[in-house]
């Protein structure tokens, strides 16, 4: 009775929504690069590191200049560094990606750290932009388009991921090079090269996410900024089936249940943080139990290709 | 210089024409210590179809790789038109007018035809010109192909029209076909050479087809290349050439083709058999040691790849299953290596029925299995000859599971010394032998504890001519000495030599049965190409 | 057309191997120098701090010892489930599960101390176990990569250990003069806990001695018994280990519980050496060792004895920099260092790899 109760509360709850995009736009950012690195052939955990590197960068920027736009930009140039060795590590001396991912995952905790504590960075959060109209409809409107700016980079982001993996050359050749690489590789197409770009993508798109959670949502760095998120954007992917829509509506999923956990204290019930606080890994887990054998994954998902065997 | 010594060949006339659309010469590759092409002269003439024959590791593959931009070569040029062009990539290939329909590995599944087709341009991507396009090639070679269709649901055959059109939409001047029949039915094969036949007459583009069959290189081609080790051995009209002498070029020696000769002398070993029974014989003919009774299998997207298989194999024979590929022998060879658990059907090892989902089952109880693709499910690569000579039976390496090394290694000793496998020892990895060699330690593994029944799936598929050799004739000792052996196999030729029965597999069931003495080529192909007669 | 490895050949082989990492390990210090020099230190002096905060200031190398050896159990664990083809990235979550299942026993479990000793260390590998049997049963019951679960474990590992030294009745300190102002739970017995080795001025505890035995104990296990064919087998070639009725779901699931088993270890080593927050269990109890012994076995690749000498330098990594603070440097700075030296050492087995893949190649190009 309680939980449906509570539940039915959080949903007539305007803040509801806004927290839930909140933490959804994060996701989706990093999910749409992480959607075309994974329909390439990659299983990119290195995500987590390059919103990390986004997040830091963004701070570098805004401390430098004051401006938010230098942030994303720089946020976005760091991502791309992380990427750049993932995908220069896995797809050109095809060295086991999850080993590199972790590893990068873990250099740059203790870079960006270092870095924090030599550099100090301070900065703060955008500025919210309403839209008019739009951002009145009851409950929704608030949360999806009265967010601090960055937030409206999502949908420039989402509907060009779209029409490039579905609508160019480049995205048909993804999507072949994830599927069967030495097909694509007999057709001229250079497997390898389809797939670091693919990573490219992603980390510039993880680190446009992270210096958005920076500059949109947490105003000040830390080293657990993350927290996770990166992984939980990974799994939206699978979630998703590789589709973008599955994807995205993955990644409104989890911001649900993150901004559930959020809102009941307000609504005054009384839960346990530490298990709530678990509640949205144990949720991408019991999804995935679900889910993981009812879609079909890219054909060569996480398998390196080296041409003329299998 | 080159087209000289091809005319003088040709019986005299000397060429005058253009010049060839392709021309090799003196392509040379290297692997490692091997020379797999050795300076190659070649030359494609519009207007024909060039027949290049020759065994499995004449260098055929390699020598259309090195045309077609996926090796490159380490010596000698290529020209095209009479220029002379280098070839990176297949890009460049297509930008030249070269297209190759690949053997294997070029579609993707899970795009559709119009995608697939669209794959390896380099312009931008226009959904609708290139659907278009598909439907007219389609029509104009009547190749009847929808270019909405996902390619992962359409048939083999049918795959590889989309590999022709995939081609053809780049208007190629020359036209590559390696090994195109492997996976069709005669009858498909006969469209095929006869869309291959308008391609070259109707739009004068030249056409090469590499094959190792002899019969449909004579059937199709105007001129014949024949290969062997790397180097072109002999060059001649299709017309003035016969299988005997093809078949000469192509092996080194004089060979019988055909198999009156072969089955003469296993006649002569099946009157050894039935005079001496083996111990599992027990002279009644009923009595099967291996028997599968309506099995069933289905993949997980709900294909039934066996759909009610029976099947009985006797000791002391080789039974022939006969069948183009696609039709259920993996999953057969599955079955039977115990990978794979059947839906329903039962299978009888000598009269006692095997339970289900019990890995290991079937081998411990003496059932062999040479595989297909041994990498896949024969061998482990990464560990050593020794270790990969254990797996059917290992106590002869542990005892109470502990390690007793010297008896592993004396074991393998011998069996490497019985079996003639060229390594440095027990202690080799596997990668470092040659394919022969790893087929032998399968062989080796698979046969040295006195298996029930064998089954040998494409035994010599990849093998040159004298594994080839060694590998029929342990087949034959194999069922001399009482083991029942079912060959499967989608040359004809080699059922034909071998069986004492024959089998023909088509969608997933047994379509006929014979003794090899009613069989015939005629009716095994229109069993092969429609499950009946 | 065979293609043989002749001795000359496998000579100069090693040699190369040995060039590539001398210089790609030279390669991750040159880097590591520049960071430093670029935020305005002196590498030498960092050089200098690092040696001596890890083995030549009297006491330090004691101190080394106490930090690798749960860097060891975690790396050798890893190196178990790599061995079968399973990518377990949540040792610091199976660690901290061992060491609250350890913590708990050691607690509530009465009798002789050398008998609480042994069950507080069974009940961390039990911990551990369980916790990567999770992600063992979901990747072999519903094909979840385990990848993905043993990482998301951490997180929830460290929320539920979280809540439960929030509560008396499972990890909490019931003594109110402690448990009502922090999180711990409640001191280990001193006669529950491991003794300790003093020499030369350096002490340690006996977990040095348990966790070379194990290493030992492992070393032969893989190499010397059927139970290393078997992980082996299914590691490489499912296929070939189903059709020989070694099934990889058995061998697969045990490799990741036996994973998990020894970071469950490592943490239960942790508790009762006292080397770490003295014999108690207290939020982010691990201290990142989980991660840190994960890059051990990276580096060490499938060598269990390699295990020893780099899970020996990136402690030491880990107990000199405590002594940074005098060269105006962050310690966070080794982190760098590390995560540097494992991304430089991942290069010459790629580099090779991919040789060999071009051997192969040839080989089978030369065939077809």
């Amino acid at each position: 009775m309680g939980f449906l109760e509570a539940i039915w509360d959080v949903m007539s709850t305007e803040s509801a929504y806004t927290a839930a995009t909140r933490f959804a736009a994060v996701l989706v950012f990093a999910a749409v690069g992480e959607w075309v690195a994974e329909r390439s052939g990659t299983l990119n955990i290195s995500v987590e590191a390059m919103i990390l590197a986004g997040a830091f960068a963004g701070a570098m920027g805004y401390d430098w200049t004051g401006n938010v736009v230098v942030g994303i930009l720089l946020g976005m140039g760091a991502g791309l560094i992380v990427s750049f060795v993932q995908a220069q590590m896995s797809h050109r001396l095809t060295a086991d990606q999850f080993v590199v991912g972790l590893t990068l995952n873990i250099l740059f905790l203790g870079v960006t750290s270092f870095l924090y504590a030599e550099w100090k960075p301070s900065s703060r959060v955008a500025s919210k932009l309403e839209i008019p109209l739009l951002s009145d409809i009851p409950l929704i409107g608030k949360a999806l388009f009265g967010q601090a700016w960055p937030f409206l980079l999502l949908y420039l982001l989402v509907p060009f991921a779209w029409w490039l993996v579905y609508r160019t050359r480049w995205g048909l050749e993804v999507r072949a090079v994830g599927e069967n690489p030495q097909a694509a590789d007999v057709s001229g197409i250079d497997v390898n090269k389809r797939r670091r770009e693919s990573i490219y993508f992603a980390g510039i798109c993880s680190g446009m996410g992270g210096a958005y959670l920076l500059l949109g949502q947490v105003g000040r760095f830390d080293d657990g900024i993350v927290a996770g998120r990166g992984f939980i954007a990974l799994v939206a992917v699978i979630f998703g089936g590789w589709t973008l829509r599955g994807t995205i509506f993955g990644c409104l999923l989890f911001g649900s249940v993150l901004s559930f956990r959020l809102t009941l204290p307000g609504l005054g019930y009384e839960l346990n943080n530490e298990l709530m606080s678990s509640l949205p890994f144990l949720v991408t887990i019991v999804a995935m139990a679900a889910f993981a054998h009812k879609v079909r994954p890219p054909g060569s998902l996480a398998r390196p290709f080296v041409r003329g065997l299998k | 210089m080159n087209e000289l010594s091809i005319s003088s060949i040709d019986g005299g006339s000397v060429y005058t024409g253009p010049p060839p659309a392709v021309t090799a010469e003196k392509l040379s590759k290297t692997y490692g210590y091997v020379k797999a092409c050795d300076e190659v002269d070649i030359e494609l003439f519009r207007g024909e179809i060039h027949g290049i024959l020759g065994e499995n590791g004449a260098g055929k593959s390699t020598l259309m790789k090195m045309l077609i931009g996926l090796v490159l070569p380490d010596g000698g040029g290529v020209k095209v038109d009479g220029e002379l062009v280098t070839i990176r990539d297949p890009l460049d290939a297509s930008e030249l007018g070269i297209g190759m329909v690949h053997q294997h590995f070029s579609l993707v599944e899970a795009l559709t035809v119009w995608e697939n087709v669209a794959l390896g341009d380099n312009s931008k991507l226009d959904r609708n010109k290139t659907r278009e396009r598909v439907a007219d090639l389609s029509l104009q070679y009547g190749l009847d192909v929808d270019p909405d269709d996902r390619v992962e649901d359409l048939p083999v055959g049918m795959r590889q029209r989309v590999e022709l059109l995939k081609c053809l939409r780049k208007d190629p001047s020359v036209l590559i076909l390696d090994e195109p029949t492997s996976v069709l039915t005669p009858e498909e094969s006969e469209q095929l050479f006869a869309s291959l036949r308008r391609v070259v007459e109707e739009e004068n583009r030249a056409v090469a087809l590499v094959s190792h069959r002899l019969s449909e290189v004579l059937l199709a081609t105007d001129r014949i290349t024949i290969m062997r080790n790397g180097a072109v051995i002999e060059r001649c009209w299709t017309k003035d050439t016969d299988a005997h002498s093809l078949a000469r070029g192509m092996v080194g020696r004089d060979v019988e083709v055909g198999f009156k000769e072969v089955k003469q002398s296993r006649k002569d070993s099946s009157k050894v058999l039935s005079a001496h029974p083996g111990e599992n014989v027990e002279g009644s003919e009923k009595k099967f040691v291996l028997e599968l009774s309506n099995v069933v299998t289905s993949s997980s997207s709900g294909v039934r790849e066996l759909d009610g298989f029976s099947l009985g194999i006797k000791a002391g024979e080789i039974f022939g299953l006969a069948g183009v590929e696609g039709n259920g022998q993996s999953a057969l060879v599955e079955v039977l290596s115990g990978l794979r658990t059947v839906s329903s059907g039962s299978v009888f090892l000598q009269a006692k029925e095997v339970p289900h989902n019990n890995f290991g089952r079937l081998a411990e109880n003496g059932v062999a299995v040479i595989p297909e693709d041994r990498h896949d499910s024969g061998v482990v690569l990464g560990m050593s000859v020794a270790e990969n000579l254990l797996f059917s039976n290992l106590e002869e390496g542990y005892k109470h599971g502990l390690l007793n090394k010297s008896r592993r290694d004396k074991r393998a000793r011998e069996l490497i010394e019985k079996f003639e496998i060229n390594c440095t020892g027990p202690e080799a990895p596997l990668w470092s032998l040659s394919g022969g060699n790893q087929q032998r330690v399968v062989l080796a593994r698979e046969t040295s504890d006195k298996p029930v029944v064998l089954i040998a799936s494409q035994p010599t598929r990849g093998l040159d001519v004298g594994a080839i050799e060694y590998m029929t004739g342990q087949l034959q000792e194999l069922a001399k000495s009482g083991v029942g052996v079912l060959l499967i196999s989608s040359e004809l030729d080699e059922i034909f030599s071998l069986a004492d029965r024959i089998g023909v597999i088509f969608r997933g069931k047994l379509a006929a049965s014979m003794n090899r003495e009613d069989a015939n080529r005629e009716s095994l192909g229109l069993l092969m190409g429609r499950g009946e007669v | 057309m065979s293609l043989n490895l002749s001795p000359s050949s496998s000579a100069k082989r090693k040699g190369e191997i040995f060039l590539l990492y001398t210089f790609s390990a030279l390669g991750a210090l040159v880097l590591s120098a520049l960071i430093v020099e670029a935020v305005g230190a002196n590498w030498s002096d960092v050089w200098n701090a690092l040696l001596d905060g890890s083995f030549r200031k009297p006491g330090r190398w004691g101190r080394t010892l106490g930090s690798a050896v749960p860097m060891a159990m975690v790396a050798v664990g890893t190196i178990i489930s790599t061995k079968v083809g399973l990518i377990n990235i949540g040792q610091e979550g199976q660690m901290l599960v061992g060491a609250a299942f350890a913590a708990y026993m050691g607690a509530h479990v009465p009798g002789p101390g050398p008998l609480v000793i042994f069950i507080v260390i069974i009940s961390g590998f039990v911990g551990g176990a369980f916790w990567s049997g999770l992600a063992g049963a979901l990747r072999y019951w519903r094909n979840v990569p385990e990848v993905l679960t043993t990482l998301l474990l951490v997180t929830v590992a460290a929320n539920f250990v979280g809540y439960g030294l929030k509560n008396t009745w499972l990890l909490l300190d019931p003594d109110a003069a402690v448990g009502n102002r922090t999180q711990v739970s409640q001191q280990l017995d001193p006669d529950s806990r491991l003794p300790r080795i003093d020499i030369f001025g350096n002490n340690f505890s006996i977990s040095v001695i348990i966790s070379l035995l194990l290493i030992a104990l492992t070393f032969w296990l893989l190499s010397q018994t059927i139970v290393g064919f078997r992980l082996d087998v299914v590691g490489q070639n499912q296929k070939v280990g189903r059709r020989f009725g070694i099934s990889e779901v058995r061998q697969g699931f045990a490799a990741m519980c036996a994973s998990g088993g020894f970071a469950g270890l490592a943490g239960a080593l942790m508790l009762a050496s006292g080397d770490f927050a003295k014999f108690r269990l207290v939020p982010g109890f691990t201290v990142n060792l989980g991660w840190t012994g994960l890059l051990v076995a990276l580096v060490a690749r499938e060598k269990v004895l390699a295990v020893i000498p780099v899970a020996l330098v990136f402690a030491g990594l880990r107990t000199g920099s405590s002594f940074l603070a005098a060269t105006g440097v962050e310690r966070r700075v080794t982190d760098v260092v590390q995560g540097l030296l494992v991304l430089a050492l991942l290069v010459p087995p790629a580099v090779l790899f991919i040789r060999d893949r071009r051997r192969k190649l040839a080989q089978v190009e030369s065939r077809t």
